[in-house]
């Protein structure tokens, strides 16, 4: 308490001193004006022996203070007044800054939710998942999915651990609620999932071991969303049948409202794997919570133990001599990791923002610091030490980063909503993304280091400050500000050129994948989905009853020019599958191809034009010859280009038709987001009924309807049209095919807006930075220009003059930036498609950029040479 | 960091003591403090009377002296300082202190001389 009295006591102080001395004073000037002296002379004297009044009151004051606080404060009031003066400049770096450190903390709050925060599950650190790593021919080290056999030995032999599987995607389904019936996300989990997740239900409890097993009970969790919108948070629902996928299902258990789980469904349902069907190839995906007392290593050893002795290991198809071998990950890990190699280099490159908006304001700051010349000479000679001034310059320095800092908050929370609402529905695997402590510090430390960065020329500047000169010169001096400014800008022009590439590059590789051969006619297409994961269509005949009465129904809207069912759509994915090519001189031969089965109306209603042979016709059903139509990619592979028409893969399938290739997908071999892949159509009615309920977990088929024109309420129409033959049956919502390709694409978009938006940032802030370099020029040297014109300079050779240092600079940036660029585009090589890391086109386009952008940024301030009166600067001074 | 003329020809502390030394013999405004120290070291040591304020403020926070409104002989209103018991020991110590430094010296010079 005691320095809070002497605060309030510090004023009577302060009073009581400046009498005291005062007195002093009086008191003297008495005493020696009593041994005769002069009043005047008196008081002269008086003062000389007393010492400097107000330096000593001063000091004598300073015993009261904190001297180190209030002369930062003194700054601090002075660094306010300073910024005030100068609004331009000001404005200038707090909007540079904003928008940096904005870039900045949005791109951070997404790495930090991705790889920093804690899954919100207890002891997270004890959640992991498991990746198999295989070394030999082909090498990899991933998040592999499981077959049965896996998760059974999983669950029995490894003591260690407590281990859970799910279906790795959520899938439609139809849930009859009151009156209507709606399409929702369902989640498939095993029992003990929620245990792994550590999570309790709000009411009921987990599935059961008996509801787990395969053909057990069909029970149900709600979600709490779903309790609350569609059961209006009925407190006895428990127990209560509901009726989900055509048959009733036990409600068991409804979640709490914070609870999130990595499937994020409406409705979760057990996943009753067995080792028939799904459980025979790998499915599902597996969490696993280490138990109290285990550890990692046990863990580890005992899934390699249980897993290594298996009766199938698929991951020995490729290369049966490879090393196989099993490790746990963290789970944060395990679902991020996709993702990681994205956040990291948007991160490198936001980074690269900062340092192109650092230089920038190192180069502003300089500029205004040697401006500023004459007020330091007059402190400087007034008495301030170097140190007080260098003091003075850093907390001005601090202040705008911590303004611009502020301020970069707000962008960066704007600028995040706009992200976050880019990125398609659960892109990210985290629930949310906060801009929570750790982003906020985060923020400031870049803020701080930013005014390091762009405070320490100026800094350096003043240490070669010379007083005398400065005096006599009325302008700079010390060190060579322009060769400092010119070399921060070749910094800043390089890393933007390497931004402007990688962009570039992005842009093309979009370009390329956008505008790949469709293959197919997409306007006046629309489709929707329905979920058929439903006990009412397990059996073939029901099924093949929608599909006709359906499409029959759909094709009679006016306008309508034709209409189908297909399993998959172009740009979706497909069903994997093996086959077997079984005569030729190649019988035998076995592969993967991607399954589809369609309606006989699919090649006719997208217009995939059909190269040889036949398309499917109504007369091809379940009883007669089994007919399947493979697009040339599967002809190219398995018949070396020659007509596949008449051949016989799977024992009976005959091939009757021949289709061009449609993107789509990529399920065998994942070299891009869009391929043209072995496909093989086989008609809907001859689908293999066991296989139909399996399928349609996977897949929820789409009715595709193609008009010559707009059609007034169509979409009601087509629903109409699928409840004349269903009336429980909702689509899941209707799509144009840009819609399917946009969401294949997701990921190249959301990269090349990301890139695109830092490319443009960092375009921007060196056009700013070349224009002030210029600008800068053409104010200090008014005078030579007006010297150089009245001697017979052309207002052009004046430009050239002026405007050459900038674009020195620029040229010199670029071919480092170029330079650059051969090294570190390399590292974007997995995520460019049809366009090589040295794409002459992304080079050129990125050189006339800048040259254009230089151009602009030395001309703009260089023009102002034109309104230059050499007589009037020649008088000036 | 900024000199402090106070101490020019003095060691630390000097000052402090003889403010002290001529305080506890009787308490004083700052004027006559200053002429009484002149006095007493015969202009001896020359300090700027001035200097005494700082040194007198800095010995009023750490408590070893206390102000009070008095008269001065000359019957003016003045602020009158006097030591306090914290300020009796301070002097004790640093006269003990101080001597035990200037026997010190004594005897290195002693030794000199030989």
């Amino acid at each position: 308490m005691r320095w809070f009295q002497q605060l309030f006591s510090r004023r009577r102080r302060y009073h009581e001193l400046h009498e005291s001395i005062q007195e002093h004073l009086e008191e003297k000037i008495e005493d020696l004006m009593e041994d005769g002296m002069s009043r005047e002379i008196a008081e002269q004297t008086a003062r000389r022996q007393f010492g400097n009044v107000t330096l000593i009151e001063e000091r004598s004051r300073e015993v009261w203070q904190w001297p180190r606080w209030e002369s930062f404060l003194a700054d601090l009031k002075f660094a306010v007044r300073q910024l005030f003066r100068n609004p331009g400049f000001t404005v200038t770096v707090i909007f540079t800054l904003a928008l940096s450190i904005g870039a900045n903390t949005a791109i951070f709050s997404i790495v930090n939710a991705l790889m920093l925060k804690s899954l919100p599950y207890p002891h997270p650190e004890r959640m992991g998942t498991i990746y198999t790593r295989v070394t030999g021919m082909s090498a990899w080290d991933e998040r592999h999915k499981l077959m049965y056999e896996q998760w059974q030995l999983l669950r029995d032999d490894v003591p260690a651990l407590l281990s859970a599987v799910s279906s790795p995607h959520t899938s439609g389904v139809n849930l009859e609620a009151g009156s209507h019936v709606q399409y929702l996300q369902a989640g498939r989990i095993s029992a003990r999932y929620l245990d792994v997740l550590g999570v309790q239900p709000a009411m009921g409890r987990n599935f059961s071991d008996l509801e787990d097993r395969a053909h057990g009970p069909n029970a149900a969790i709600l979600s709490y969303s779903l309790w609350r919108n569609t059961f209006a948070s009925n407190p006895n629902i428990l127990g209560q049948a509901v009726l989900l996928k055509g048959a009733p299902y036990t409600v068991i258990g409804v979640l709490s409202e914070e609870t999130i789980t990595p499937l994020n469904a409406d409705i979760y349902t057990a996943l009753q794997l067995g080792p028939e069907g799904e459980g025979n190839g790998t499915n599902v995906e597996a969490i696993t919570r280490l138990r109290d007392g285990a550890t990692w290593q046990e863990a580890d050893s005992e899934i390699n133990r249980a897993w290594l002795h298996r009766a199938h290991r698929y991951e020995l198809n490729d290369d049966p001599n490879a090393q196989v071998s099993y490790h746990s990950v963290p789970l944060q890990k395990g679902v991020t990791a996709k993702l990681r190699p994205q956040a990291l280099a948007l991160m490198l490159a936001t980074g690269f923002i900062l340092l192109i908006a650092s230089a920038n304001l190192a180069g502003l700051t300089l500029v205004r610091v040697l401006r500023r010349s004459p007020e330091f000479a007059t402190r400087l000679a007034l008495g301030a030490s170097r140190w007080q001034i260098q003091k003075q310059l850093w907390v001005e320095n601090l202040l705008l980063a911590l303004l611009g800092g502020t301020v970069g908050v707000a962008v960066g929370f704007v600028a995040l909503r706009g992200l976050l609402q880019l990125l398609p529905e659960h892109y990210l695997p985290v629930a949310k993304v906060p801009l929570d402590g750790r982003v906020l510090a985060f923020t400031l430390a870049i803020s701080l280091l930013t005014s390091m960065l762009f405070g320490m020329f100026p800094a350096l500047a003043m240490r070669k400050f010379r007083l005398r000169s400065a005096i006599a010169s009325h302008s700079a001096t010390g060190g060579d500000p322009l060769r400092v400014r010119q070399a921060l800008i070749v910094s800043e022009v390089a890393l933007t050129v390497v931004l402007l590439a990688a962009s570039g590059l992005l842009i093309r590789t979009l370009i390329h994948l956008q505008t790949l051969p469709a293959g197919f006619d997409a306007t006046g297409v629309i489709t929707a989905k329905a979920s058929l994961d439903d006990v009412r269509y397990h059996d073939a005949a029901a099924f093949r009853k929608l599909l006709s009465e359906s499409t029959a129904a759909m094709r009679q809207i006016p306008g309508v020019q034709a209409t189908a069912v297909g399993q998959s759509l172009p740009y979706e994915r497909a069903l994997l599958n093996g086959v077997t090519i079984s005569d030729g001189k190649d019988a035998g031969l076995q592969g993967m191809t991607d399954d589809v089965y369609i309606t006989p109306d699919y090649f006719r209603t997208l217009q995939i034009p059909l190269l040889a042979g036949r398309s499917f016709t109504d007369a091809d059903g379940p009883e007669t010859q089994h007919v399947a139509i493979v697009n040339q990619s599967f002809a190219r592979k398995y018949f070396h280009g020659t007509n596949p028409v008449g051949h016989y893969v799977n024992k009976d399938t005959r091939i009757v038709g021949v289709v061009q290739d449609v993107p789509i997908a990529p399920g065998i071999d994942a070299t891009a987001p869009l391929t043209g892949e072995e496909t093989m159509y086989i008609p809907a009615a001859q689908t293999d009924p066991p296989l139909l309920a399996m399928l349609h977990v996977f897949f929820q088929p789409n009715w595709i309807v193609r008009t010559s024109g707009p059609v007034e309420g169509l979409t009601a129409q087509m629903q109409r049209a699928l409840s004349s033959a269903d009336p429980d049956l909702p689509f899941s919502g209707f799509y144009n095919m840009r819609d399917l390709m946009a969401k294949a694409l997701a990921t190249q978009r959301v990269e090349v807006a990301l890139l695109s938006t830092m490319a443009a940032l960092a375009l921007l802030l060196s056009t700013v930075g070349i224009f002030a370099l210029v600008a800068n020029i053409v104010a200090q040297k008014t005078r030579e220009i007006g010297i150089r014109i009245a001697l017979g300079s052309t207002i052009r050779q004046a430009m050239v003059h002026i405007g050459a240092p900038g674009v020195w600079a620029s040229t010199l940036g670029l071919i480092l930036g170029l330079v650059l660029c051969a090294g570190a585009l390399r590292a974007m090589h997995s995520v460019l498609y049809g366009v090589s890391v040295y794409d002459v086109p992304t080079i050129l386009i990125v050189v006339l950029t800048l040259a254009v952008v230089t151009l602009v940024a030395t001309v703009a301030p260089a023009l102002r040479i034109a309104g230059i009166d050499p007589a009037k600067t020649l008088r000036e001074d | 960091m900024t000199k402090k003329p106070e101490y020019r020809d003095l060691f630390p502390g000097a000052l402090e003591m003889m403010i002290l030394q001529t305080l506890s013999k009787k308490p004083m405004h700052g004027y006559a403090l200053a002429q009484q120290i002149k006095r007493v070291s015969d202009d001896l040591l020359q300090i700027e009377e001035g200097s005494l304020y700082p040194a007198l403020q800095r010995m009023l926070k750490t408590g070893w002296l206390e102000s009070e409104m008095g008269l001065s002989p000359k019957g003016r209103p003045v602020r009158i300082f006097k030591v306090t018991e914290a300020g009796t020991n301070h002097l004790q110590e640093e006269i003990s202190s101080f001597e035990q430094m200037f026997a010190g010296i004594r005897r290195v010079l002693a030794i000199a001389e030989l």
